[in-house]
Parts: C-alpha cells; structure tokens; sequence
C-alpha cells in the first residue's frame, strides 16, 4: 500500500475513489441474531424481540453491526497522523427481515477536510447500503474516521 | 437584543445539538439571548426552516455560516444563493479577499471568528500573511476560547480599531448562549442583521450561564 505525503491531494482522492463499490458481499439474518441484536439494545417491543411477531424485523440500528470485509479500497493511500473514528451514522429506510438476503456493499461516499486548532483534518466517510435481492435500497450506514495531519509547526 | 452569532447545530459534521434543543436549553435555563445564528461549518444549510421553531420559542433563529481561509475561520451573515455561487464554500483554503470581496458585492458581512486562536484564527497569519484589507468586524468573545485567546482577539480589535461581536460557538446543547452580541435594535431577519452589523452599533458580551 503506498504512503501518502503528508500535503494529501484530497481532490485527487476523490476523483479517484468516490462512490466506486469496493466491498460486496450478501447476508442472511437469522431471527436469533435479530433477537440478540434486539435485546443487546435494550429493545423491548415485540416487533424486534418476538420471532412470532406478525412484523418481527431487525431495530432500525442494525446496520450499525454490520462491518465491511474490506475497510478501504485497493489502492488507497495510508497517512501520517493520527487517525480516529469520527462517528457513525445509520439510515433505515424499510425493515430488515430474518431470511430474507440482503446485500451488502460498500463505498467511499466523501472525502473532505477541515482546519482546526491541531491543523488540517481529513475525513473519510464510508457508507455501506443494503439491500434487498428486488434491489430495494434498506438503508445505509455511514462509518467516518478522521485523520488529523501532524501538524507543521 | 442580544444574539448568540455563532452556533452549530447537528447540520455541522462535529455539531451535536438539536436546534430544538437548544431552544428548550435557552428558555429552560433562562439563558439570556433573544435567538442565535447557526454558522454551519464550510457550507449554508438551505434545507432547514426553523420559523415554526423560532415563533414557537419566541427566539430569533437565523442562518450564516463559517468558512475556512489562510487567516483562519470567518463567519458569514447574510448569506443569499448569489453568495453561494461567488466561491466554495467546502474549500479549506479560500482567499480571504476573495471572501470579503464576494460578501461586499452580495450584500453580506464577514467576520473572522476566533481570532485569537493558533492556527484557525486571523491573529496566527498576521506575519505570514500581513494584515488583510476588507476586515471591519472580528469576534473578541467566543464561547469556545482557551487560555488567552480571547484576549489577544480584543488585543487585535483595538489594535486593528475593528468591531468586535460575541458568540458561543456551541457544538453542544449547554454551550448556546456563553458569548453574544447586543443590539440596540431588533432583529428578525438575515437582513436586519446585516443592517444591523453595518451600522457598527453593538457590543460583544459574555454571559454567566449557570452551571
């Protein structure tokens, strides 16, 4: 893996590796891993603890426990600095139901930067969407981490 | 009335505050500003309306925002789409001038924020940079300030003879309201806030906020 000068090219970086799917696999959800999913939360309604549930479906945050089997993109730079994550961000859009297979996909939705008190940051935000074999989108869930550029002075 | 000139709400990419709730903090709390002005970082949120909020709370809710220049970070007021088009307002590296320039021509006001502030603020790049045309107005009082940033912000506002507005910086709930800006008029609008700051008639205040 090649290493990035510290000066990043950022708009290089996105014209290089936005929205391009680079980890791909499909899921089944059992109704136990609902159900341990579910209680881990702290759920209590049927409708998420109940496989017998007329809608027994995934809590909407599943998606959160999701992790793609590839973090970034062949290719991509490693950084000087020091990286950390910079939050998660989960958009339910239908259920998730046991059974049902679901694919699992994942890209490179932003790159962007920001200045602060220790310097230049760089965000990096995957989003990873599932859905299901029509094609319908389920949600996604985007996973930022931050990586702060050791400072020059 | 006073005005809290810089917040973020959960718009911004490192906000974690509801505007919602930062309104229920103003009133549960007594803080002691009329309403606030969310200067979402690198962008101008056009898709939220918060009139509904703002009538609802009796608070005045505006929109600016605050960009990044080789002087450090500026507040914007007054922004209008045609100020959106001027320049970008995701780049990390804008030209102040270019900044200044494109708020004059549209009608609206810039103000470096934090001044005083290593790296992101206007004071750090005085001897790189020199000390830039345009400027009238800096904030001298920011809610987010450590060790004596503010100070060598008011430091430059006297030396500079610039204005000098208050504002929070809130990224969280509890923090709206710590700095702010007094006007001795109303303001109900962007408009009667840029008005209101090219008539040079207010004062940055800070405000004990209860613990």
């Amino acid at each position: 893996m090649p290493t990035a000068d510290q000066a990043l090219d950022v708009a290089a970086l996105r014209d290089q590796f936005l929205n391009v799917v680079f980890d791909s696999y499909e899921l089944t959800l059992s109704a136990d891993r609902l159900v341990a999913y579910a209680t881990s939360c702290g759920e209590t309604a049927a409708k998420f603890t109940d496989p017998q549930h007329a809608d027994f479906q995934a809590p909407p945050t599943i998606g959160s426990s999701f992790q793609p089997k590839q973090r970034f993109p062949k290719g991509f730079p490693t950084f000087h600095g020091l990286g950390m994550d910079a939050g998660k961000a989960v958009a339910p859009d239908k259920p998730m139901r046991a059974g049902v297979p679901i694919l699992v996909q994942t890209h490179m939705h932003d790159i962007y930067t920001k200045t602060g008190r220790s310097g230049r940051m760089i965000f990096f935000v995957n989003r990873m969407t599932f859905s299901d074999e029509a094609g319908i989108l389920l949600g996604s869930a985007d996973t930022s981490i931050v990586i702060r550029e050791k400072p020059q002075t | 009335m006073i005005l809290d000139l810089h917040a973020h709400s959960v718009k911004s990419d490192d906000g974690r505050a509801k505007v919602q709730n930062y309104c229920q903090w103003i009133k549960a709390r007594n803080i002691g500003i009329d309403g606030f002005v969310l200067t979402e970082h690198r962008q101008f949120d056009d898709q939220s309306n918060y009139d509904d909020l703002a009538e609802k709370h009796g608070l005045t809710i505006l929109k600016g925002s605050e960009v990044e220049t080789e002087y450090g970070h500026v507040l914007i007021f007054g922004v209008t789409p045609a100020l959106q088009q001027a320049f970008d307002f995701t780049n990390i590296h804008l030209p102040l001038a270019e900044v200044i320039s494109a708020c004059e021509q549209h009608g609206a006001v810039a103000v470096p924020c934090h001044p005083g502030r290593k790296r992101v603020g206007m004071a750090a790049h005085l001897e790189t940079f020199g000390v830039p045309e345009g400027v009238e107005i800096v904030e001298v009082f920011n809610g987010g300030s450590r060790g004596d940033e503010d100070k060598i912000a008011q430091q430059l506002a006297e030396d500079q003879q610039y204005m000098g507005i208050g504002g929070s910086d809130a990224h969280i709930v509890s923090h709206i309201g710590r700095c702010a800006t007094e006007f001795p008029v109303d303001i109900f609008s962007q408009q009667d806030l840029v008005c209101a700051l090219k008539t040079k008639k207010f004062k940055a205040i800070k405000l004990a906020v209860e613990a």
